[in-house]
């Protein structure tokens, strides 16, 4: 019962914390990954790759508007995600993009990858760093799942699972 | 004897020399600070301009944001949106010496040129609330547009400045706090910036900042990198923050025209200038640090570690 009321204040406090202002949400993991630098970012780099890697996405289409490249990815659940692709940096080893449509909790997802080297020839470290903020972007009272705690935990997913996708097709190559 | 006489005046003169320096360094040092608000990890960094380095971390309220540094009165005032109140910190002892309770997330803050008063926007309930520095408390308020964002004082007119970011508008205020105009910007502007007799947004959507002349009310977009934030100008330079590209845009203002971009960390915020020692720092929310540059040349002279999501949007360095 202690355990029970604990973890009830728990909650409530951290939905008191989260619930206040325009706070961007951060979410930012890294990965060490048991291939060489190049081998990890000749796959990171690759915007129209991401089916190989990402256990969320099923399948993939690459579409042209002007200068834009879009992916609109089929996920495993059911739905689509529309993506812009925005730069790579061959020098910074970063590649980055930004969520464009999709029914999502969250809001003006930009993301970024960093490839990195690791301790040794063999080895690279794989940052995933995302920006975005939760839907509901009026005052309180905000509605259930339009909160922050709630984007924050779908961002989360996204890069969690992402990051695990990526060391297991690169070290499986 | 008189050896050693000569001996002991050398002695003090030396120690007073010595003590002057001191004196002169130090004083240069207290009044060289830059204040970090560090959104994830609720503090705030404070970084000697002289050395380079972070000296002390403040422990505010939570999710600090907007700040403004009275250089006066040696008072930082932080608004953290998480607790809804303002922490002011005295600059010369980088303690807290006030905690001012709102009821309302402070977004952005700014001071009256005589420091006697800070200006606050209330994100939740569309005003701008007036705090007496003397008193500390919030002493007066005005209703305003929706959602207000940048706050900034102009000095020539007296105008106190407001963007809205949902209507896409800024607002003009005389000193008597009524609205004398009202002119749309770009898509969904940010941080605000005023000097002499223009005013400049940074319009986070499309990718640009609008030019408002505050004589004759003309205006002009000027197209910058991905996602400006915030913006100031040096001499005939305005600089740009682009969040999601960066950099820095430098834009001519001779020529209104972007000129170069130049790189800074991840997901670049805010900016400032030192003006004695010649230093523009920018806050980098994605790599939590800031970017300090040779504002002769723009050149990166160091990046350094801070806090936890750095943000800083306002005035932040002491000088």
């Amino acid at each position: 019962m202690r355990k029970f009321i604990f973890a009830l204040l728990t909650l409530l406090f951290s939905i008191s914390i989260f619930a206040h202002g325009p706070t961007p949400q951060k979410v930012q993991e890294s990965i060490t990954v048991n291939v060489s630098v190049e081998k990890a970012w000749a796959l990171v780099k690759d915007f129209s790759a991401i089916d190989k890697w990402h256990p969320a996405v099923k399948d993939i289409k690459i579409e042209k508007r002007g200068e834009d490249t879009y992916r609109i990815l089929s996920l495993e659940s059911g739905g689509t995600l529309e993506e812009k692709f925005r730069s790579t940096d061959d020098d910074l080893k970063k590649i980055k993009w930004e969520i464009t449509k999709g029914k999502v909790p969250f809001t003006d997802f930009n993301a970024y990858i960093i490839v990195s080297k690791g301790a040794n020839a063999n080895e690279s470290i794989i940052q995933w760093t995302a920006r975005f903020y939760r839907t509901y972007k009026l005052n309180p009272p905000i509605p259930e799942g339009q909160d922050d705690a709630t984007a924050k935990a779908a961002g989360q997913v996204i890069v969690d699972n992402g990051l695990a996708g990526l060391k297991k097709t690169l070290e499986s190559k | 004897m008189i050896n050693q006489n000569k001996k002991f005046i050398l002695i003090i003169l030396t120690s007073i020399l010595l003590s002057l320096i001191y004196l002169y360094s130090n004083y240069y040092k207290v009044n060289s600070k830059a204040y970090i608000t560090n959104q994830g990890d609720n503090t705030v960094s404070v970084v000697d301009l002289i050395n380079l380095e972070v000296i002390k971390t403040i422990k505010v309220g939570i999710a600090p944001l907007g700040i403004t540094i009275l250089n006066k009165k040696n008072l930082g005032f932080i608004g953290n949106v998480g607790t809804d109140d303002i922490s002011v910190i005295d600059t010369r002892t980088d303690q807290i010496i006030k905690t001012i309770k709102l009821n309302t997330a402070p977004l952005s803050l700014t001071s009256s040129p005589d420091e006697s008063k800070v200006y606050v926007t209330d994100w939740f309930k569309n005003n701008v609330l007036i705090i007496s520095v003397e008193e500390m408390k919030v002493i007066d308020s005005f209703k305003v547009g929706k959602t207000p964002s940048g706050i900034a004082f102009n000095k020539k007119y007296n105008y106190l400045i407001v963007t809205n970011r949902d209507s896409n508008s800024v607002e003009v205020y005389n000193k008597n706090t009524k609205l004398i105009k009202k002119l749309a910007t770009g898509n969904h502007p940010f941080g605000v910036y005023t000097k002499g007799k223009y005013a400049y947004t940074a319009n986070v959507y499309d990718d640009t900042v609008t030019v408002i002349n505050l004589e004759d009310w003309s205006s002009k977009d000027i197209k910058v990198g991905a996602h400006p934030y915030n913006i100031l100008t040096h001499q005939n330079l305005a600089l740009v923050t682009n969040a999601v590209d960066d950099s820095l845009s430098i834009i001519d203002l001779k020529i209104d025209k972007e000129i170069k971009k130049i790189n800074t960390g991840e997901t670049p915020e805010n900016l400032d200038i030192h003006q004695k020692l010649n230093l523009l720092i920018v806050t980098n929310w994605g790599s939590d640090s800031i970017s300090i540059y040779d504002l002769k040349n723009l050149k990166l002279i160091k990046e350094i570690k801070t806090g936890a999501q750095s943000r800083s949007f306002g005035n932040f360095i002491l000088q």
